[in-house]
């Protein structure tokens, strides 16, 4: 019970199959409800829903696909290049 | 399958964008046929007002204006190369010629879908087709977990996570790791996870690019979030945070 409601508890395989909906606040109210009690009690399931979190402000984070430094400009250059050439081919023809 | 490139989508039909991860009519040198009357309506739903107006200055000649359209896509083009291909090297050529085709094929781009979107779609194409035929497509996947009879993905790993700072991305192990787990993941949940996660496309978006439905954006996407988190998982009771450069296996409970 918690404040007066009683709070009906799921099984850990109920809130893998829910922990990504969770993370991106795509449950419903009843449900986020079952989960963040689930997560209050259940360890292992805490655990994995830091780290379902952690994952994805990783992949999120800007710095994690950064260029290598020179490799922008020679994609830049060699597709200007490209283009030039691709102009000067159709105006041959 | 003209009109998959047309739209920038995967249909999930085998032989297509989603089928082997080839599509055809970008392998070779194929004429774009003219652009529909009706484009420019269409493009206004997905494309901004400034994009739309590059595609057309483009689209009318002023070929320079070319990257200018694509330079705020450069990074993510990249990143799905190296996450396709896991070189830099590769990755950087596969850029560049994704977004020559991308040049080459600009009148077909209907605006039906978002240019990112679009242009992310030929660009995992040409690395799965430089992949295929660098004859490296036998590549290890990180599908360790065990699959249930329902289908679920039961986690390798429970132990206690240890917050991974977004500082330790600083250091390129950690970044080539995350390249790894995410370039191993089966097709369907890679491309999930870099249009939801990387891209930040919302799921009706990207159950519309990649012609699923929003149930199986969210399926797809919990099995690759927790299949990446498991790839990570050696590293997370210190290495990443301390600057061990040895890995370590979680303790478990």
């Amino acid at each position: 019970m918690v404040e007066g409601k009683t709070i009906v508890e799921i099984s850990c395989f109920e809130v893998w199959r829910r922990i990504s909906d969770f993370v991106d606040d795509e449950v419903g109210p009843d449900l986020k409800q079952r989960l963040e009690f689930h997560f209050g009690r259940c360890k292992h399931c805490k655990a994995l829903l830091d780290g379902t979190r952690n994952v994805v402000a990783l992949i999120g984070d800007e710095a994690a696909f950064d260029i290598p430094r020179g490799a922008s400009e020679r994609i830049t250059s060699a597709l200007l290049q490209r283009i030039e050439e691709d102009a000067r081919d159709a105006s041959a023809e | 399958m003209m009109d998959e490139f047309q739209n920038g989508i995967a249909a999930g039909r085998p032989g297509s964008l989603r089928g082997d991860g080839l599509a055809p009519v970008m392998m070779g040198t194929v004429e774009p046929p003219p652009l529909p009357e009706t484009a420019p309506r269409a493009a206004a739903q997905k494309v901004s007002p400034e994009e739309l107006a590059l595609i057309e200055r483009i689209r009318a000649g002023e070929r320079e204006l070319f990257m200018d359209l694509v330079r705020p896509y450069q990074k993510l083009v990249y990143s799905m190369a190296v996450s396709v291909l896991k070189s830099e090297q590769d990755a950087e050529d596969v850029a560049q010629e994704a977004l020559f085709k991308a040049f080459k094929n600009l009148a077909q781009f209907r605006g039906e879908c978002k240019f990112s979107t679009w242009i992310i779609q030929i660009t995992v194409n040409e690395a799965r087709h430089r992949l295929r035929r660098a004859n490296r497509a036998n590549e290890e996947s990180i599908d360790a977990g065990i699959e249930s009879d329902e289908g679920d993905y039961i986690p390798v790993d429970l132990a206690d996570w240890r917050e991974i700072p977004s500082e330790a991305l600083q250091r390129k192990e950690l970044r080539e790791c995350l390249h790894r787990a995410i370039g191993s993941l089966k097709p369907i949940y890679r491309d999930v996870l870099i249009l939801r996660d990387i891209q930040h496309m919302s799921v009706a978006e990207t159950a519309e690019a990649l012609k699923i439905s929003e149930a199986s954006v969210k399926t797809r996407l919990l099995r690759a979030r927790l299949q990446v988190r498991d790839a990570l998982a050696p590293g997370i009771d210190g290495s990443w945070n301390s600057g061990s450069t040895t890995y370590k296996r979680v303790r478990s409970f």
